[in-house]
């Protein structure tokens, strides 16, 4: 079959079952939160979280046996290194733990579950019918855009987000059946759920007078954006660092996130409800609780995500967003009374978009999909403003986004088309060059002369006659001295004149660590050895060779 | 040649006993031994088409704070120089990936139930999977250490077959010890056998290290296992039929393990091996 078309027929069952996967965390959340709602008001209501994050936890790391976490990293990384491969388990299991933890009430959104399900699914159908690294690449953002295109109804952002987060990379051959699986999300989550837009349309009019205070609010989001990155990771490390066992750590987590939703109910679950409200300019907090809340709800989510519980931080950017953008609002109006800005829902959504793009570092996300889930077409203009200065604030202060803050550090953040990914697609085994001529250490030179005058090799590696085992090296240029000089050709072994100093590499090691050490020490090629045995020889010029044939296999028109 | 084995190291006796098995194993083919104590319950494999999470049952974390002396003194007993692998790619905090460019893999029949479950008859699915996945051998050892003396490849023709047909004449090369061959024809000539094996190219080398090919009608499945001297390692394929045929007929190699207590060196529908390596 065509390539092209069995994505697209292969991208559209990923998007149909994504969307599925999303619409029954969506469905499942909103019952739950119905059925707990009465139990909200009693004193020990601040343990449900708890309890679900315990269930959460448990659930992870005993039953399905997965590391807990929110998923988007882990298909980052899957698509970096490893062609896209996701286990099955990872299409079901963060949609019942975040089942349990948001439903529960831990701080928390749906949506990276579910995008970690789509992409699980996409990856698997790839698995089924054998497709190739570049084929489940595209198969996996197809999952990603229908989880996001079914759970939010925006099929644009789940395209967008698939690609510009996921993917990293705009391709023709990836942009139809990825769209086509948003779509096909986008309309499973129509059929089922009756009440469209997440959030209701209102009309909204933004002028120019609210550039300025946009940008203005652009550069408070793009603060609050570090300050959420940087709180999520410190509580995470301070998790791990506790002894507490896991399931310990959940509890407590679980009852502080429960405590903090006894006086900010806001911080808990979802909190679409919230952000509705505040869109619809009917949210009475008062300035400086809604402040306090913008931070209660950082440290909720950082507490819920680092301390065991299982969700995304998609909800919590919107919720905080919005949070941001009426705080904003009200400091305008008390400062200028008399300023001709538009509602504190208009500045919701400007805080909502300032959020998503500082918090991902991904600006285009953040405006579609705030767009999309509000409907909202009129205020694209303060929209674009205000992710643009948002995500390059946040970049210029955190070079790295929350998803790709850890793969970086670790070395395992690798884009298409990237050197990095080029070079670690590369087999150090493949890049060895086996072809040479070894000579024994008891070897008098004038015989290594001999040798040396029928062979094009520049490096002799120096062995054990006796065990093989690898002794130096002679290098050439180093030796023409000697070389020019037939007196000594009877007096000297190999022994005497090799250098033993050479650095070796092994095929253990990465290219990445190879080309360091060739690097560091200036040197044009190294010897391989394993186990004191010589393999064979990397050159720069094996390198480049191999590398251009791999940017023209990754790079070509398919 | 410059082979590795990957061995998970199980710090209990019958973790011992299967860890002797790949040491002597590496050092009848020269191979070396690489030896990974895990830290965590569970690792994963990414394969080219699959990424297999081994979760390990509870034995495999037993005392580990006395894992490496005790492999470290295996290594020595056996005389080799001890290598640990450390994984550096971690998919979550607590999963590890293992990589799979290794040349053998070295597992007991189960890796993810107790060993008290452990026995002929019982292949753990993980084990079944990594076999379908892995672009290299694995060795399944028997329960207790068994030097072997001999190599019994099973040779019925398939494409698998041929593989593991390789692999003996492989380790009959490195190793200098004799080499049989098993065939249970079904309902062919031994001259059907023989040209399979001129047209692989294989006639030499099989000609130079073979002692014996023993030929046994199908119905003389039993009887051809109980022929196979007790101390040969038997080198097999596996899972080289479609999954219909697997479903409705079962695996020929999961019968043979369930039946005879030799070590056993797999080679699966992705492995990838040539005579000279």
């Amino acid at each position: 079959m065509d390539d092209r078309l069995l994505l697209i027929i292969a991208g559209s069952i990923a998007g149909i079952c994504s969307g599925l996967a999303a619409v029954a965390l969506r469905l499942a959340l909103e019952s739950v939160t119905e059925w707990l709602h009465p139990f909200r008001h009693f004193w020990w209501a601040f343990l449900l979280p708890a309890v679900g994050a315990l269930l959460s936890t448990v659930y992870l790391e005993k039953i399905t046996r997965e590391g807990a976490g929110h998923g988007v990293p882990e298909v980052i990384y899957a698509v970096s290194k490893h062609g896209g491969l996701l286990r099955l388990r990872s299409s079901y299991s963060r949609l019942i733990s975040s089942f349990l933890t948001i439903g529960s009430g831990g701080s928390a959104g749906p949506e990276a579950p579910v995008v970690m399900s789509g992409s699980a699914i996409g990856s698997n159908i790839a698995k089924l019918l054998w497709l190739n690294d570049r084929q489940r690449t595209t198969l996996v953002g197809c999952g990603t855009a229908g989880a996001i295109a079914g759970i939010f109804n925006a099929p644009l952002a789940g395209l967008v987000f698939a690609i510009e987060v996921v993917l990293g990379k705009w391709e023709f051959s990836n942009i139809i059946p990825i769209a086509i699986a948003a779509v096909a999300g986008a309309e499973v989550s129509r059929a089922i759920i009756h009440e469209q837009v997440l959030f209701n349309h209102l009309p909204f009019n933004m002028g120019t007078a609210d550039i300025l205070p946009g940008i203005c609010l652009a550069l408070f989001a793009g603060l609050i954006s570090v300050f959420f990155t940087k709180t999520l990771n410190t509580s995470g490390k301070f998790a791990k660092k506790n002894r507490f066992p896991f399931w310990m750590r959940a509890i407590i987590g679980g009852s502080v996130v429960g405590c903090i939703g006894l006086f900010f109910p806001v911080v808990l679950g979802e909190g679409y409800h919230f952000i509705q409200s505040m869109i619809s300019g009917t949210f009475t907090m008062g300035i400086f609780l809604t402040f306090v809340a913008v931070f209660a709800k950082i440290f909720a989510t950082a507490i819920t995500l680092g301390w065991g519980g299982s969700g995304g931080i998609f909800a919590p950017c919107l919720l905080i967003g919005s949070l941001t953008g009426i705080v904003f609002h009200k400091i305008v109006f008390l400062l200028f009374d008399n300023a001709a800005c538009a509602s504190e829902g208009a500045y919701a959504l400007l805080g909502m978009t300032g959020l998503i793009s500082g918090v991902m570092q991904a600006p285009l996300t953040g405006i579609f999909l705030v767009l999309e889930i509000t409907g909202g077409y009129e205020t694209i203009l303060p929209l674009i403003v205000v992710s643009a200065i948002s995500s390059t604030m946040s970049h210029y202060i955190e070079p790295a986004s929350f998803y790709f803050k850890e793969l970086i550090r670790k070395g395992q953040f690798l884009r298409p088309g990237t050197d990095a990914r080029i070079l670690s697609d590369l087999n150090i085994r493949e890049l060895v060059s086996t072809e040479f001529t070894t000579v024994s250490e008891n070897m008098i030179f004038r015989e290594f002369i001999k040798i040396l005058k029928t062979s094009d090799q520049f490096f002799f590696p120096v062995i054990d006659e006796n065990t093989g085992a690898y002794k130096g090296m002679i290098e050439i240029r180093n030796i023409r001295r000697h070389v020019l000089n037939p007196g000594i050709y009877d007096m000297v072994f190999l022994n005497q004149i090799m250098d033993t100093d050479i650095l070796t590499a092994s095929l253990e090691n990465d290219l990445h660590d190879v080309l360091e050490m060739m690097e560091t020490n200036n040197m044009e090629s190294i010897p391989v050895v394993e186990h004191d045995t010589f393999i064979g020889m990397i050159s720069k010029t094996r390198i480049l060779d191999l590398y251009r044939r791999e940017l023209i296999m990754q790079t070509s028109v398919r | 040649m410059n082979y590795k084995l990957l061995q998970i190291f199980r710090n209990t006796p019958f973790g011992r006993e299967t860890f002797l098995q790949s040491l002597y194993f590496c050092k009848t083919i020269h191979a070396h031994p690489v030896v990974y104590i895990p830290e965590s319950d569970k690792f994963l494999m990414y394969f080219p088409n699959d990424a297999i999470q081994i979760d390990l049952d509870s034995s495999y974390l037993t005392s580990p704070e006395t894992a490496k002396q005790h492999a470290c003194d295996l290594f020595g007993e056996m005389g080799f120089k001890p290598a640990f692998f450390a994984p550096r790619s971690f998919t979550a905090s607590t999963l590890p990936d293992i990589p799979t460019n290794f040349d053998y893999f070295c597992c007991p029949r189960s890796v993810s139930d107790l060993s008290s479950k452990i026995g002929l008859g019982h292949i753990g699915p993980k084990v079944r999977r990594i076999i379908k996945q892995a672009p290299f051998p694995v060795l399944l050892t028997s329960l207790v250490f068994k030097p072997w003396k001999s190599i019994a490849v099973f040779f019925g023709g398939s494409t698998n077959a041929r593989k593991a047909l390789q692999m003996g004449l492989r380790i009959a090369m490195v190793s200098k010890l004799p080499m049989d061959i098993y065939t249970l024809r079904e309902k062919k000539s031994q001259g059907y056998y023989e040209n399979i094996i001129k047209e692989s190219d294989l006639t030499a080398p099989v000609s130079q290290f073979l002692r014996n090919w023993h030929y046994y009608e199908k119905s003389e499945s039993d009887a051809m296992l109980y022929d196979v001297p007790h101390d040969a390692l038997i080198v097999l394929g596996a899972y080289g039929h479609g999954v219909i045929k697997d479903l409705l007929f079962g695996s020929k190699m999961e019968k043979i393990q369930s039946t005879v207590t030799n070590n056993l060196l797999i080679t699966g529908p992705q492995c990838e091996l040539s005579l000279i390596h």
